[in-house]
């Protein structure tokens, strides 16, 4: 597996892909509910990746895109991020409105709450799936969405990140909708973990 | 100016690196910490994407050469290689790598760009106003080092990108949903 090489001597990255499996099954089986149609997901990866090339994983820096952002909190901090390419946005935004695939074109309020929602639901199953397995208190603060170049919704994320290292612990796992039709990056960066790792690594 | 870096301007084609797509080489990305210099008038040099990252550009107008910083944190950090990751270290370093090709000090022509805050999340301002350290980092140290800013395009809370073209040292910012506009 790609850039795990770094810290495989700890065994962090084999402990976290399994506790991250039954956490984002979880998160999954909660969007695929409020979806009403069977959410697939990717067994989830944790690499090390270099802060320089997160954007080209959605598409490049400047693509257009939504990012739902969420803060974890409490024992185990860290971001949570569900990024997608915005047609694939509109046509998440249309399964959960329940209109037929074309509808929505545009996010406005409504919209964006709904995709809101949407974070706060895989993101509350994942941390409690969590919490469940290790005993930590972990909650997640409300959704921020934002429509804008990869680039910008990442540079949320790298701030942190980039303070410590040139590179991030990024779990990634993409949530397929039905057909294919919507594919959804999955991304936490636990941020405890992440100094832990980069002291043992380097 | 290239007819597919003319092509690219004139459609708004956005996408991770049109550069690549249409395998046209003058277009010269800057990265996340990165600086890029050039003194060939081909050359459009880009950064994608400015998020509360700061694009530091510069172009010598005597010497046609420019340059451009990828900053994404304000100060930097002890120890720290990459003095390009930072405000305050990655402009002293862009004014010397376009020293290297040619570029007068005195000549330099300065903008900035960049520097959002991209998340309004109640209670959170605190943690998050990095666009906001980093804007006013940049303007610190070009009035320290004596550098004139000619314009700039900082703040507010969408992503830019900003492009410097080093035959004519135009400098062109897009936003999304506003199209791309000369700074």
């Amino acid at each position: 597996m790609e850039g795990t090489g770094a810290f495989a001597g700890a065994r962090l990255d084999l402990i976290l892909e399994r506790m991250a499996s039954l956490a984002t099954e979880s998160a999954a089986e909660g969007l695929s509910t409020m979806l009403g149609s069977p959410i697939r997901i990717t067994v989830p990866r944790v690499q090390l990746v270099d802060i320089g090339e997160v954007s080209g994983r959605v598409g490049g820096p400047e693509q257009e895109a939504v990012g739902i952002y969420l803060l974890a909190q409490g024992d185990m901090p860290g971001h949570i991020m569900l990024i997608m390419p915005l047609d694939d946005a509109f046509r998440l935004t249309d399964m959960l409105l329940e209109e037929p695939e074309g509808t929505t074109t545009v996010l406005g309020s409504l919209e964006r709450s709904a995709l809101g929602e949407v974070g706060n639901v895989t993101a509350s199953l994942f941390l409690n799936a969590i919490a469940n397995a290790t005993g930590m208190d972990i909650r997640p603060s409300p959704p921020a969405v934002m429509i804008d170049m990869v680039g910008a919704i990442l540079d949320i994320i790298l701030v942190t990140a980039g303070a410590i290292a040139d590179d991030i612990l990024l779990l990634e796992t993409e949530f397929q909708g039905p057909d294919r039709k919507v594919e959804i990056y999955f991304w936490v960066v636990p941020a405890a973990v992440m100094a832990l790792t980069q002291e043992d690594g380097s | 100016m290239t007819l597919a870096n003319r092509v690219l301007a004139s459609s708004g084609l956005s996408g991770g690196a049109p550069a690549a797509l249409l395998g046209d080489e003058s277009v010269k990305s800057a990265g996340l910490g990165q600086i890029v210099a050039s003194g060939d008038p081909g050359d459009t040099l880009v950064a994608y994407g400015l998020g509360s990252c700061v694009g530091v550009v510069g172009f010598d107008p005597g010497t046609k050469v420019g340059g451009l910083l990828h900053a994404l944190l304000p100060q930097h950090r002890p120890g720290e290689e990459n003095l390009a990751k930072f405000v305050d270290t990655g402009i002293p370093r862009l004014v010397l790598e376009m020293e290297r090709l040619g570029a007068r000090r005195r000549g330099i022509i300065w903008y900035l760009v960049g520097g959002a805050e991209m998340l309004r999340m109640p209670g959170m301002t605190a943690q998050f106003n990095i666009g906001s350290k980093n804007s006013a980092m940049a303007q610190s140290v070009m009035a320290r080092e004596g550098l004139p800013v000619r314009a700039l395009d900082l703040g507010g809370s969408s992503g830019r990108t900003v492009k410097l073209s080093i035959q004519d040292g135009k400098v062109m910012v897009r936003t999304l949903g506003q199209g791309e506009r000369a700074l």
